[in-house]
């Protein structure tokens, strides 16, 4: 190809990295300021503030490398090549701008292990000023502060705990690709996640914002500019969530290697399939109620509010068909690693395949149109309220699919009981009470006493914490050694487990009684009779969030202390990401290896090995 | 399955094959998110429409921006992207590439121009009701889309060669078309929205 | 029945399962019987609501306990032995058992919707969740115009929500504004719940009420008092600063009698304040809220 003469050689050359990046923020975030105090139609500065906020991140993008292309194109200058992995080495690339998805997985991984530290914070100071009734230990004020941060930084791990580290890291391997099909969308959707963790702490410097995660109008038209801080931050979360979508539906889509069919397919990408859809169609939807939120606070129109021709019902119904689907956002890739693990270690095929996609689907499908069931008491349309309660128990029918396929996998198996097993099963148990007590709510008489008590909020924490926390750490203790490179203790893991298990039912259980027993969620005073058992549950808490330590201990321990390296497939398993080397090459696959047979084949007389990685001529595996 | 197997690595047309069929899908897939967005936006619009709370769907004296002009920036939006469109088909010659892209730019440029001045000077107040709130945020979060789109038609005349370019006469160019196509069909669905139902 | 074929391998462990799962699922169900449902009785939507629960219970009683000890079942019995890693048997699916599996949770699941669709549809929880009887507003409360107060055998109360605390007014005695919750037993009221400022929610937890307090909505809720006693008001929609001590325990259901002296005490007390309070309305625009302040 002849490269045109006018086309300059010139590039832009700035070093690219997470400093560049901080030190173009903070020149970023007082421009945004001054512009919006400038132009703001408002004497109050939150048009400056969420200017200040937009500008900084991109700013701090810009400063990561992210405008370089765009730029280059537009001064028409010879666009820089995907970056060649294999220059890609050092600690240092983890602080650049990297489009191997390896390395993003990596970041992801810290990032929000680290947020989810502040989260976790965040929840043992709620339960500290639950060890009274009145709000003596922690001020009202500073207690819904909290609330609010705990919750949307917690909403914003879990959107992409699974998705991630994990996602970004395996998929490409399962599916025997050598790169993801968008590697800067992959990367943006990374690098928008610390900015938007960054400002949704900020948040703490205005006082902190009094909605909780679901920011309902008009008391979020009232706040402080902390809200602003959930605007952009939640804004940015919905662009990683659809960058990160498009990326993983278009790599599973069209980046599988030769013989790589959609009944090969391992269940993990299923379920990262499944979660993007929802992500991709459900954010857009987030993004525009945010964007109306905006111009509500900064230009004073009013989509929300009542007396000047808006309704807060429309921010509800916009946010919660977001919300809905986004929680299954969360558990899709959970119900993805639990029937990808236990098929494993049972040592056996993965009982009904088909049947376990189909449930996948299932859920996806359903959750588009449940949204109203967090509306039951709020006066919206109660004709409408036997559909959405049909809809909602209807749920229940693709979820227990999954359990069936996992219990089928189960029946009659060579358990091998390692970590990540025992913690598939710790989702199990916990995922049922989950979905159990979630029948409780969508049930109309019943939701009329549940609705904005207790009992919802430990019947959320049972399907997250339970169940996503839980596959998270099935994951974590299945994954990482092909990862990072380096076996988790299982001895201390098999502790990790039954210390968490004990704790996080010790803590959770209790709330639902809490809830039946008048409770309402997010209040710092509450009657004086529920004193026992909410102190119970808050050393409880404090024992959870101990046994997260454990873990964290454990990680850094065997990441960083441990001198010998993992095996390359330390469980035997089957599936692709198991048959390239640890740690793996730059390039995943020397050859874009041939698939042949199905990543369960387990006690299959004559079964295949998964794929021949002498690889196929002729194939390009994403070059 | 026929591109993945037709060649091995090096082979630099089998990649730039690649590569087009995942910059198809993705296109599919963002224009598939970006109509849940705008559905957002037409569903506040009939939504609060209906309601009509306090009588303030539009306040008194609220009326909505003239039908001429609207109509201008859609058409220009149509011609854009119909200009852009012919010239990036693969069967157009350079000629008609390096002709039509320029053209399309200008009209781009031209419709964030006029619906720009527009939301400048719309005659109503943000604070007078549903309407007005709702015709400042879709038409600001459509000319945002597409200002963006227009950014990217300006980095692709750039990018076009002499010869009539390496980059944007490959096949993802024709997918940006249909970026373009999308846009301006929104704008005309909110046309009739903002315009014709009020 | 020819199309479930039960294995040779499977019987003994089939058969341990069922014993050990029916003679659990009787015990859980009979303890599950034995727990007081909460909201109790108070009120005739309250005991539907609590019978509810216990139905759910029991239901929910013989799955959970299903699922558990077959994975319990499987943690022990199906667990490796040996040191060296065995594959199990290729078991790859088993088309009536999954066939099964789904016809009998969807059974359960259109049972338990049908269920809960009649209990709304039928006049008592119907009115428990609002659906409009002698309504002032369209129901689900957008805006609408209606008759406004009336002689109808329900007693209609306006329960008006604020930054943070609720107020009643009574629109059967002229509208008069009172601060905390008077009804009388056995007769049927009319909620209609609003809010001057932001979203609250009104939960009188052992009438058996929750619904919220939307600006600019007439939200409806019906309930029927069937015990004297008092109960607690509490705010269930975050509001605010405050929102954690927006509470009130000095609700009442007294006897048509001491609800009849007590209104009329109370339009005494407030006359002069029921002159300037806005005259009852299905709900209220104060002036235009701060925005973003
Ligand atoms: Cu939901
Ligand atoms: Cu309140």
């Amino acid at each position: 190809m002849v490269v045109p003469e006018r086309v300059s050689e010139r590039r832009l050359s700035i070093p690219n990295n997470a400093i560049t990046g901080i030190l173009f923020a903070i020149p970023g975030y007082f421009a945004g300021v001054w512009l919006g105090t400038l132009f703001g139609l408002n004497d109050d500065q939150n048009t400056g503030v969420i200017l200040g906020y937009i500008f900084a991140t991109v700013a701090f993008l810009a400063g990561v490398g992210f405008l370089n292309y765009p730029f280059e194109r537009l001064f028409g200058w010879r666009v820089s090549p995907l970056t060649d992995p294999d220059e890609n080495r050092g600690v240092g690339r983890f602080f650049r701008l990297s489009l191997d998805h390896k390395v993003i997985g990596l970041q992801y991984l810290v990032t929000i292990l680290i947020m989810l530290l502040f989260g976790g914070i965040g929840a043992m100071m709620i339960r500290t000023s639950l060890l009274v009734p009145d709000s003596s230990i922690t001020p009202s004020g500073n207690y819904i502060s909290l609330i609010g941060l705990h919750s949307v930084m917690m909403i914003f791990i879990t959107s992409a705990v699974i998705v991630g580290p994990f996602g970004n890291y395996l998929v490409p391997l399962m599916i025997g690709a050598r790169r993801m099909a968008f590697p800067r969308l992959e990367a943006l959707s990374f690098w928008v996640v610390p900015p938007a963790a960054v400002i949704l702490a900020a948040a703490t410097f205005w006082g902190g914002f009094p909605t909780g995660w679901t920011g309902y109008p008009p008391l979020s038209e009232q706040a402080s500019q902390a809200m602003d801080s959930y605007i952009v931050g939640f804004a940015l979360i919905a662009v990683a969530l659809v960058t990160s979508a498009i990326n993983m539906l278009a790599t599973i889509i069209g980046l599988r290697a030769p013989g790589m069919t959609w009944t090969r397919l391992p269940m993990f990408v299923w379920g990262i399939f499944t979660t993007s859809i929802l992500g991709l169609l459900a954010a857009p939807v987030l993004a525009a109620a945010l964007f109306m939120l905006t111009l509500d606070r900064t230009t004073q129109t009013s989509f929300f509010l009542a007396s000047n021709g808006g309704s807060n019902y429309l921010w509800e119904n916009l946010f919660w068909f977001f919300g809905h689907p986004e929680v299954y956002i969360f558990i899709l890739p959970a119900f993805g690693i639990i029937m990808e693990i236990v098929p494993h270690f049972a040592r056996k095929p993965l009982w009904g395949y088909r049947t376990g996609v189909v449930g996948l689907f299932g859920v996806m499908l359903l959750s588009f149109f449940v949204w109203q069931h967090h509306l039951f008491v709020s006066g919206i349309a109660p004709v409408l309220r036997p559909f959405y309660m049909l809809s909602t128990e209807l749920i229940s029918i693709p979820t227990g699919i999954i359990f069936l396929v996992t219990l089928g996998t189960l029946w009659r198996a060579r358990v091998w009981f390692t970590v990540p097993m025992l913690f598939c099963m710790g989702f199990l148990f916990n995922f049922l009470i989950g979905g159990v007590s979630g029948v409780y709510l969508s049930d109309v008489p019943t939701d009329v006493t549940l609705h904005g008590s207790y009992f919802s909020m430990a019947h959320f924490h049972y399907t997250i914490m339970g169940g996503e926390i839980f596959a998270l750490m099935a994951a974590a203790y299945y994954w990482l050694p092909k990862m990072t490179g380096k076996m988790l203790s299982p001895t201390i893991g098999r502790i990790h487990f039954w210390w968490m298990f004990i704790a996080f039912n010790s803590t959770f259980f209790p709330l639902f009684i809490v809830g039946l027993l008048n409770m309402p969620r997010r209040v710092s005073s509450y009657d004086p009779a529920l004193v026992g058992l909410n102190r119970w549950v808050t050393i409880s808490a404090y024992f959870l969030f101990g046994s997260m330590v454990l873990f964290a201990a454990n990680l850094i321990y065997s990441w960083f202390f441990v001198a010998r390296p993992a095996l390359a497939n330390p469980w035997h398993a089957r599936s692709l990401e198991w048959q390239v080397p640890t740690p793996v090459p730059a390039r995943n696959f020397e050859r874009v290896p041939l698939v042949v047979a199905g990543p369960y084949d387990y006690g299959i007389p004559n079964a295949r090995p998964v794929a021949d990685l002498g690889g196929v001529v002729g194939a390009t595996g994403g070059g | 399955m026929a591109v993945r197997t037709r060649a091995y690595e090096a082979d630099a047309a089998a990649v730039a094959a690649l590569d087009t069929r995942l910059v198809g899908i993705g296109t599919w897939l963002a224009l598939a998110a970006d109509i849940f967005f705008f559905a957002a936006w037409w569903f506040a619009f009939f939504y609060l429409r209906a309601l009509n709370n306090n009588q303030a769907w539009k306040a008194q004296g609220v009326a909505p921006p003239s039908r001429g002009y609207g109509a201008v920036v859609v058409v220009l939006a149509l011609a854009t992207a119909v200009a852009y469109f012919v010239g990036s088909r693969p069967a157009a010659g350079a000629f008609l590439f390096r002709l039509l892209t320029p053209v399309a730019l200008v009209f781009g440029l031209a419709t964030c121009l006029f619906q720009g001045y527009e939301l400048w000077h719309l005659g109503f107040g943000l604070t007078e009701g549903g309407y007005p709130s709702v015709f400042a945020g879709l038409s600001t979060a459509w000319v945002i889309q597409f200002g963006l789109a227009t950014a990217w038609l300006a980095s692709i005349v750039t990018q076009a060669g002499p010869a009539g370019d390496t980059v944007a006469r490959r096949q993802p160019a024709s997918f940006f078309a249909w970026i373009l196509l999308f846009l301006a069909a929104i704008g005309i669905v909110n046309y009739i929205l903002l315009y014709l139902v009020a | 029945m020819g199309v479930f074929r039960i294995e040779e391998a499977d019987r003994p462990h089939l058969l341990r399962l069922l014993i050990i799962w029916v003679v659990l699922s009787i015990v859980g169900i009979l303890a599950a019987l034995q727990i007081h449902y909460p909201p109790y009785d108070q009120s005739v939507q309250g005991l539907d609501q609590s019978r509810t629960l216990a139905l759910l219970t029991v239901l929910a009683t013989p799955v959970f306990i299903g699922v558990v000890i077959m994975v319990l079942y499987s943690a022990i019995y199906f667990r490796r032995t040996t040191t060296e890693l065995v594959d199990g048997p290729p078991m790859l699916g088993n088309t009536p058992v999954q066939i099964a599996w789904i016809a009998i949770s969807a059974v359960l699941v259109l049972f338990l919707a049908v269920f809960g669709i009649v209990t709304l549809a039928s006049s008592n929880v119907a009115q428990a969740v609002g659906t409009p009887g002698r309504s002032i507003g369209q129901s689900g409360g957008q805006t609408g115009s209606g008759t406004i107060g009336g002689t109808g055998p329900e007693l209609q109360v306006q329960v008006v929500a604020q930054q943070w605390y609720f107020t009643y007014r009574y629109a059967d005695y002229g509208g008069v504004e009172t601060t905390h919750l008077y009804l009388p037993v056995d007769r049927p009221v009319e909620l209609h719940v609003t809010s001057l400022d932001i979203i609250h929610s009104f939960w009188a937890y052992q009438l058996g009420v929750k619904a919220d307090a939307n600006p600019g909505v007439d939200n409806i809720f019906h309930v029927t008092a069937q015990k004297t006693g008092s109960f607690q008001v509490r705010c269930a929609e975050l509001c605010g600063l405050w929102h954690g001590h927006m509470a009130d325990s000095e609700g009442q259901v007294v006897s048509q009698s001491e609800f009849d002296t007590w209104i009329a005490q109370q339009q005494k007390d407030y006359e002069v304040i029921s002159k300037a309070v806005p005259s009852y309305a299905p709900f209220y625009f104060p002036e235009p809220l701060l925005k973003a302040g």
